[in-house]
């Protein structure tokens, strides 16, 4: 046959190309229909990556959505040490950066072939320092870190995460089922460059935020105040807390000994006890509040009732029990104005265990308030019927029971409020984006009459006006409250310490529509350790200024008070205010970070006195009497005469100044202030 | 032209080649077969155009997939940014921070009650309208 004729070569041709896509076909067919699912796999494998998306923690905020609380992303240093060709030296390397012991890190790298953690979420400069050291076989993971800006700021109640954020105290733990976030997962595309082209995603379930009743601003004044008096005092520990009476809701809530939650190990782990709710002590007097609203509520007293103090003894079951002083004939009024223990002593044993025992729980103490807390206590409450004989008498003093603060606030916010307990809380709502999930608690219930709780205001308005509390008494606001100084048990002898007192005092401002409650508690204070000494003028300190940072209008005249002298003590150590760095929060202070100012010096007269408008006197306009007149009245006489108004509040004309009649150029400021109510906002 | 030449012994072969002169005929056009070629070229056409458009969408779709994931690591390198920076807002805006600030190096101090004077500001709506009543009686006097 010859081969070479045209016909038989393209037959040839023909043959092999059908047996080549034979052969394509055939190796094509083993592919798909034998070996797929292994090179799928491969093939995923080299372009699919499959990432866990770590949504951050919710957020936690202050009444007023303040940052208190959030998380960012940091770099977490790990190694993949069968990548590592020389271990020591790459470990000596990163021991210089990260401060830690070489050998650690080399024995770190020696525990896995494939991955090990070498450090966990690092500051951004040590990253930089690390990826300039450019070493095989160390990578960064991001990972999401938990952050306290404001640092020792409610951190009690904000408690704080462990390194794989899961909330170990405070909300981060009562809480942490919602703030944590549920991961999701992201399946990445990537070519051979390891470029990403396309994803699908698994949603991940982001945590939900939460908004506390607390204020920052608050807060910060209760802290600050507690420290001052710590620091004073010389107190072991304290806390203040500030409740709203009206809804329960906790504004500020202080405790010392303090810690940094950005740190705190650094801390003791006696600092990290949430004393306002974990600390059970005995209340001493300030607990007479559930004697005498007891007393009055069930009718077998009043105010105006003279009881004979038998000159400060009493003796119950052979017990002699002695008044602070010597007391003779006092009405109920007087007896918790001086706050005479004989007297509600005689006060309780009228009501007997049963109704006693009754108000008390009715008032919420012996059990647990609710609050959104963890490691709260019940307090320390008999049963009426294991009480001794003495215990009636003991209890109506405030000994033999044992109280937390939020306890105490949360039953005389009863007696400020008309009656009302409202169950204390401190979470205000749950976020979940725009969404608001409100908080559900238990309802209000109605512990006193509204009449015996006015009866009560106006009796406990009597201990700051003439009793023990006056240390207390606010400028331009009317205050109610009790002083409570209790002996401490003496673990080591069991008895009364004869050195060592709770000093408290709880009150609420105004009178008539009380604003906040606030409680004051030194633990062990130093010299003075009656609660009218030491704790009323912290009360007195923390509540004007709360007041007006609240704009509450004062209801009583300002006392001619004087003007601070605005002058930098330069021996003073400044503070540190240096700009932001989160490695910085970290920084745990001494036993308080907050600053301890001393007592400011005084001056010059106050506002009414020194006018605070700059006035240029001389010929020229009248001022005319603008008392009553609305705003725009004020503001069209005042411009029609060619002055400059400068107005202050809303409604009716109080105050001006200049005073009417005064002759001023034409263009001066004249300052008016306007108030809703005749005679409120009088200064 | 001469034809092919091949020597065989030692005597040389002639051939003559007969001439044809085709030139003046003329192909007759066949119109089936070119409204057949035409289909098959738009045919053809359309399919490429078909293919190459695939192909086009699909290189463009990469090329999308590839902005989009770049725009998407932008996006989350922003967040970041941001959460960082409200972060730092927050810690800057630190009452203890704030307060060191102003009493140990503005020398400021806590005011006394007096001094506090809430300013509720009476709405711009009412301070314009008295505006423009003092400014029409005064333009009305001055007439």
């Amino acid at each position: 046959m010859e081969l070479r004729t045209p016909r038989i070569r393209l037959f040839i041709v023909a043959v092999l190309a059908v047996l080549w896509m034979g052969a394509v076909l055939a190796r094509l067919s083993y592919l798909q229909l034998f070996r797929y699912t292994e090179y799928l796999g491969r093939a995923q494998r080299q372009q699919q990556r499959i990432i866990e998306i770590s949504p951050k923690r919710g957020v936690l905020y202050d009444r007023n959505l303040r940052e208190l609380a959030m998380s960012i992303s940091v770099d977490s240093l790990f190694a993949v040490p069968s990548e590592i060709a020389d271990p020591p030296m790459v470990a000596r390397l990163l021991s210089g950066v990260l401060r830690t012991s070489a050998d650690d890190i080399e024995t770190k790298m020696r525990g896995s072939r494939s991955f090990v953690w070498l450090a966990r979420k690092l500051p951004p400069d040590m990253v930089q320092r690390i990826e300039s050291l450019n070493l095989r076989g160390i990578y960064f993971q991001k990972e999401s870190r938990r952050f306290y800006p404001k640092r020792e700021l409610a951190a009690h109640v904000l408690g704080y995460v462990d390194v794989d954020e899961k909330g170990l105290a405070g909300i981060e733990y009562e809480f942490d089922k919602q703030v944590r976030p549920r991961p999701g997962k992201l399946m990445i595309l990537a070519d051979a460059r390891r470029r990403w082209y396309d994803r699908s995603e698994q949603a991940a379930d982001a945590g939900e935020s939460v908004a506390l009743t607390l204020d920052e601003k608050i807060q910060y004044i209760a802290e600050k105040e507690l420290a001052a008096a710590i620091e004073k005092t010389r107190a072991q520990a304290g806390s203040i807390v500030v409740q709203d009476p009206n809804t329960g809701e906790l504004l500020a809530a202080a405790n010392f000994p303090t810690f940094n939650p950005n740190a705190p190990g650094e801390s003791p782990a006696e600092s990290h006890m949430n004393r306002a709710i974990a600390a059970t002590y005995e209340p001493g007097s300030t607990f007479k509040i559930v004697t005498v609203a007891a007393a009055l509520e069930e009718g077998i007293t009043r105010p105006e009732e003279v009881l004979d103090c038998q000159m400060g003894a009493i003796y119950i079951n052979g017990h002699r029990i002695r008044d602070h002083k010597p007391f003779g004939l006092l009405t109920v009024s007087e007896i918790v104005a001086k706050s005479s223990d004989v007297g509600a002593i005689k006060l309780g044993l009228r009501l007997g265990a049963p109704k006693l025992y009754d108000y008390i729980r009715a008032f919420g103490f012996g059990q647990p308030t609710g609050i959104e807390l963890p490691g709260e206590t019940r307090g320390l409450l008999k049963r009426a019927e294991s009480w001794t004989a003495a215990s009636v008498g003991a209890i109506s003093m405030g000994q033999e029971v044992g109280v937390t603060s939020v306890q105490l606030i949360t039953a005389f916010s009863a007696i400020a409020n008309g009656g009302v307990l409202n169950r204390p809380r401190i979470v205000r709502e749950l976020r979940r984006g725009p969404q608001t999930i409100p908080v559900s608690g238990a309802l209000p219930s109605r512990v006193i009459s509204p009449k015996t709780a006015a009866t009560l205001r106006r009796m406990f308005e009597g201990v700051i006006l003439e009793g023990t509390g006056n240390r207390a008494r606010l400028d331009g606001y009317t205050a109610a409250g009790k002083t409570g100084t209790a002996q401490k048990l003496d673990p080591n002898t069991g008895t009364y310490s004869r050195t060592q007192f709770i000093a408290s005092f709880v009150g609420f401002a105004p009178v008539n529509t009380p604003a906040i409650t606030v409680l004051v508690t030194l633990d062990s204070p130093m010299g003075g350790y009656h609660g009218g000494d030491v704790a009323a003028p912290v009360f007195k300190r923390v509540a004007e200024q709360v007041l007006a940072y609240l704009d509450v209008p004062h209801d009583v005249p300002l006392m001619p008070s004087q003007i601070l002298t605005a002058k930098r003590n330069e021996s003073q150590p400044r503070p540190d205010v240096s700009d932001f760095d989160p490695s910085q929060m970290e920084t745990a202070g001494a036993p308080s970070a907050l600053p301890v100012f001393p007592p400011e010096p005084v001056a010059q007269p106050a506002w009414n006195v020194a006018p605070t408008v700059a006035l240029a006197e001389g010929e020229g306009v009248l001022v005319p009497r603008l008392a009553g007149l609305t705003v725009r009245s004020v503001t069209e006489q005042c411009l029609k005469l060619g002055l400059n108004p400068v107005l202050i509040g809303t409604g009716v004309a109080l105050e001006q100044n200049p005073e009417a009649g005064a002759s001023v150029r034409v263009g001066s400021r004249i300052t008016v202030r306007f108030s809703r109510a005749s005679g409120a906002g009088t200064n | 032209m001469s034809g092919n030449r091949k020597e065989r012994g030692g005597t040389a072969d002639y051939y003559t080649v007969k001439r044809i002169d085709n030139s003046r005929l003329v192909r007759t056009a066949n119109p089936n077969r070119f409204r057949e070629s035409c289909r098959i070229v738009a045919f053809g056409g359309v399919l490429a155009a078909g293919l190459l458009l695939y192909a086009w969408q699909h290189f463009q779709c990469l090329q999308l997939g590839y902005q989009l994931e770049e725009l998407k690591a932008e996006r989350s390198q922003a967040a970041e940014m941001n959460q960082r920076l409200k972060l730092e807002v927050a810690a800057l805006k630190s009452p203890m921070r704030i307060d060191a600030i102003a009493r140990g190096t503005l020398g400021l101090t806590v005011p006394v009650p007096g001094q506090v004077a809430p300013v509720y500001g009476p709405s711009e709506g009412v301070l314009a309208q008295a505006r423009a009543n003092a400014l029409a009686a005064s333009s009305a006097s001055t007439r």
